[in-house]
């Protein structure tokens, strides 16, 4: 696109950097250093994310220093690593993937493209951690949405309260065993879309449908395959 | 018919003299339905008099699950979403989203899609500040540049509206490229399907027209006696709490910190264009207005630069006629009209990713509200509301 490229330059310790080792990365000058600011046990760049790893017990530790110099704080959320989907797909290893939270704290510079994810995990059977408000107030709206969302209690948190929801409201929405309840009372044509794609096979209703709703990007594309 | 109490009367000059006059505190409710929340805000105040003592923001009322909704649709079907997050920039909103899906997939779209991706990214800027420009000064009480500001919007949106089909949410990107344009049609491939007739002389003109604006704005807004008072000094984010509470876009840049994803980031060939990144001194809602003026010069600057040097060449990389997107994780964030917006998307292989973090620009602008909001008067609150600029579809998700 441009002659900057800030693709998927793999800088991380344990894959392969060989083949791209010739392109210099955008992440090249900091991310060690980075992880090294933040006590990092591991760290991944795939895509050009920058990905810090640390203990639960250091979460607030290690944002708190990052954040002199990265002092822009953008993000906070969780991701539901779950054997068990009602909706969606399943992660792609599920045999051997270890339930958990993953917590994620974007943060990044103000001066140049310098960011990272703080990110740790959290067991399921005991769902806390240590709140981020006393060192960066913009963290408050987001672990009440985390909170509600996902069921993980922030601790140090001044006020826990729903931010979306209403008070009524029971259950945890993002997490993947939570059904989609619109979807319980009446399946949704979108469904069809999800479970029977059209075939690959050019065919003149494929056309029609490709054109019709909305999604036609491969009606071209199909054509010349 | 009623007496005036005269007692009343003097009470009212009693509090004119004496400031120490003892004013139980009260709650006062604003929303959900004002028109100064631009949506469904609601805000619970905790007055003492003409002093706000807190505010309490309550959000939700838009809350639509987009990032639930992610996790049952196809990568295609998410454009449609995501055009509805911040929907008087519809089209920005998808273009860190598709970039997203790009680099996982390891597409690049054409260069002629880039520069209509960035034409049009420019013009939902132009767009999105000018009903700033319309509805500020109108929440101040002046009525009159909302004529103004509209009329030369609507410049704006036909064109939109004529490259993309849509006014407010285009869903005009695709995978690797951008969607032929309406009228072409994507059953008949024969028929040249690009940017519609005359698209790249009409944008030339109304570049024109908002650069006219712009100056009458001048004339009308920015001088302006009053509109000086009330938002000179009113509302001020020093620039470390800015970034604390994660304002990004305009209500960054008007605290003084010259920030923008624009010059950092590249989605869009953003380098291949002169432009200059506005920024304010004081970070109160003057500034906040001042730099989205001259953001909307700049933004016309972009334009005509991109328009004159558009490459020819297809719409469309060639992708996989089901988009299967290998494992991986990824972050994408790109300069929306209102500030920050990023995706982050975890694909696990398949047709759906696993999940999707959306972050949306309002939704940080807006948590500054409590904090700014203390101590403030009640006069004063609607203006400093309005001069963050935010769409609570944008904050709700």
């Amino acid at each position: 696109m441009t002659d900057n490229p800030s693709e998927p330059t793999d800088v991380s310790p344990s894959d392969d950097a060989s083949e791209e080792a010739v392109e210099p990365s955008p992440l090249d000058g900091f991310a060690a250093e980075l992880a090294e600011l933040a006590g990092a046990e591991r760290w991944s760049a795939e895509h050009g994310t920058l990905k810090l790893e640390v203990d639960r017990d250091r979460w607030t530790e290690s944002v708190a220093a990052l954040r002199p110099r990265l002092p822009f704080f953008s993000w906070l959320s969780a991701v539901d690593w779950s054997k068990e989907t009602t909706v969606g797909e399943p992660a792609a290893d599920v045999e051997n993937m270890e339930e958990r939270f993953e917590i994620l704290c974007r943060m990044s510079s103000v001066t140049s493209a310098e960011a990272a994810i703080v990110t740790t995990t959290v067991p399921k059977s005991d769902p806390w951690i240590d709140s981020l408000v006393p060192i960066a107030g913009g963290a408050e709206w987001h672990e009440r949405e985390t909170a509600e969302m996902f069921g993980i209690a922030f601790r140090g948190h001044p006020n826990l309260s729903k931010l979306y929801l209403p008070d009524s409201f029971e259950g945890h929405p993002l997490l993947k065993t939570y059904p989609l309840l619109a979807r319980e009372v009446k399946p949704w044509p979108g469904t069809v879309d999800v479970e029977d794609m059209p075939s690959t096979e050019n065919t003149e209703a494929d056309r029609m449908s490709a054109s019709g709703d909305g999604n036609g990007d491969d009606a071209e594309a199909g054509d010349e395959t | 018919m009623t007496q005036l109490d005269p007692r009343a009367a003097m009470h009212l000059s009693d509090a004119a003299v004496s400031v120490e006059l003892a004013t139980p505190e009260m709650t006062l409710n604003i929303g959900p339905q004002h028109p100064s929340t631009h949506g469904v805000l609601r805000l619970i105040a905790k007055v003492d008099g003409e002093r706000v003592e807190s505010v309490d923001p309550v959000i939700g009322y838009m809350h639509r699950g987009y990032e639930k909704l992610t996790e049952v649709r196809t990568y295609a079907q998410i454009t449609a979403l995501v055009n509805r997050i911040d929907w008087v920039a519809g089209f920005a909103n998808e273009i860190p989203f598709i970039v997203a899906v790009e680099r996982l997939l390891d597409i690049e779209a054409p260069e002629r899609a880039q520069w209509i991706r960035l034409i049009l990214t420019e013009m939902t800027r132009i767009s999105s500040h000018l009903l700033f420009m319309s509805s500020y000064p109108l929440e101040l009480g002046a009525a009159t540049p909302l004529m103004y500001a509209l009329r030369e919007r609507e410049h704006v949106m036909d064109l939109i509206e004529g490259a993309t089909g849509g006014r407010f949410h285009p869903n005009f990107n695709r995978v690797g490229g951008v969607k032929p344009a309406a009228g072409g049609g994507s059953t008949q491939k024969k028929v040249s399907q690009d940017l519609p007739a005359g698209f790249l002389q009409g944008t030339r003109d109304a570049m024109d027209q908002i650069d006219l604006v712009c100056d009458e704005l001048d004339e009308l807004v920015t001088g302006n006696e009053l509109i000086m008072a009330r938002t000179k000094g009113v509302g001020i984010i020093p620039p470390d709490k800015a970034m604390e509470f994660g304002m990004s876009g305009p209500n960054l840049r008007a605290s003084g910190v010259g920030f923008d994803l624009r010059k950092h980031e590249n989605l869009l060939p953003y380098d291949r264009f002169e432009f200059d990144v506005p920024v304010g001194h004081n970070g109160d809602c003057y500034d906040r207005y001042v730099v989205r003026l001259a953001e909307i010069r700049q933004a016309v600057r972009i334009v005509r630069q991109a328009v004159d040097s558009i490459p020819s060449g297809p719409l469309q990389a060639k992708v996989p006629r089901i988009i299967k997107v290998p494992p991986g994780e990824i972050y994408v964030r790109a300069e929306n009209p209102k500030g920050e917006m990023g995706y982050h998307v975890i694909s696990q292989g398949g047709r759906i990713p696993y999940r999707v973090k959306i972050r949306s620009a309002s939704f940080s602008n807006l948590s500054v509200l409590p904090w700014l909001l203390e101590g403030a008067l009640v006069p004063d609150l609607v203006a400093i509301m309005g001069s963050l600029d935010f769409v609570l579809g944008d904050v709700d998700r």
